[in-house]
């Protein structure tokens, strides 16, 4: 590691490297939710996540931005019914995520 | 943060409507009245067997717990032990059936002569139901399917029992019309928690787009 490399690093901030999108609480508890199963409608996730409506909503709508979550429709008998998933990328981005936080506490000075 | 812990609650509370025990309690009740249904009714008593039970799953499902809790798709390993477990039902349960015509037709005339004899098929039938419902309950990850494998096994051997000292159909009224009817009290008791505690969401909230 150079010295320019060295400096840089001892001036970021601990936290730096995280994906903040995925580093909040709310989003972190979706996204986990999402990445251990292939999908769910928005009831189903509204009641494993104990968020309401509006707040589930405002944090599906900005997994949704950074191309994290998929909205698939799909027909319940003659209902149409919105189905979520993690994408590829949203997959790859809370398993970087997960990887990066136990580096953090594993690297963390007794 | 334990993503195994976190996909196994998610699947443990599709099982908390009460819907299955409801399901399974029905069928304990149409084992229990088939004798009666049988004098009643004559060969027709088979529906009672088959219809009512899928039907309270099928329908409870679709206009209480969805509405209520919505849907969830498994990941891959949830698929795959489901496959599993439709193989093992495929060889297992047609093998059940069989057993159970023999038993019921006393195909084993050799067993009939002893005291313990008299009780070798409706032990085998009581352990295979036990042995094959607590292997599902295993695949599936539902403990509950180990109380219906009990109430099954005990009921054939209760059922054998109790056949001289009370006469059919009563002994499987009592074999299997108690622990049925048991069972759907606790599954009312547990669907009316369930639609108190996820009562259905507004309009607006239900069908998000």
């Amino acid at each position: 590691m150079s010295t320019k490399e060295k400096k840089t690093m001892e001036n970021r901030q601990p936290l730096d490297f995280v994906d903040k999108i995925i580093h909040e609480p709310a989003r972190l508890n979706i996204m986990a939710f999402l990445y251990v199963i292939e999908s769910a409608d928005f009831l189903f996730l509204m009641r494993q996540t104990g968020l309401t409506f509006g707040n589930l909503s405002a944090h599906m709508s900005k997994l949704e931005d950074v191309g994290y979550i998929q909205i698939k429709k799909e027909f319940l008998g003659k209902k149409p019914h919105t189905m979520l998933s993690l994408t590829k990328k949203g997959r790859t981005a809370f398993e970087e995520y997960r990887k990066k936080m136990k580096q953090f506490f594993n690297d963390m000075p007794q | 943060m334990n993503l195994k812990e976190i996909e196994k609650k998610a699947y443990r509370f599709t099982f908390t409507d009460g819907i299955y025990d409801l399901t399974y309690a029905t069928l304990l009740i149409m084992i229990a009245l088939a004798p009666i249904l049988r004098e009643l009714i004559g060969l027709s008593y088979i529906l009672f067997l088959v219809i009512p039970a899928p039907l309270l799953l099928l329908l409870g499902k679709r206009y209480i717990s969805i509405p209520r809790i919505g849907l969830v798709k498994f990941n891959q390993h949830r698929k795959t032990t489901q496959k599993k477990l439709a193989i093992i039902c495929i060889i297992l349960i047609p093998l059940t059936v069989i057993l159970l015509l023999l038993t019921a037709a006393e195909i084993f005339p050799g067993s009939y002569g002893t005291l313990l004899g008299v009780y070798t098929v409706p032990i085998g039938a009581a352990l295979f139901a036990i042995a094959l419902l607590s292997l599902i309950a295993y695949f599936i990850e539902f403990s509950h399917l180990y109380v219906y494998g009990l109430t099954i096994g005990l009921g054939i051997l209760i059922s054998e029992l109790l056949h001289d000292p009370v006469a059919s159909p009563w002994n499987s009224v009592i074999a299997f019309g108690i622990p049925g009817t048991l069972l759907f009290i606790y599954g009312i008791i547990e669907l009316v928690r369930f639609i108190r505690t996820y009562p259905l969401p507004k309009e607006e909230n239900s069908n998000v787009n």
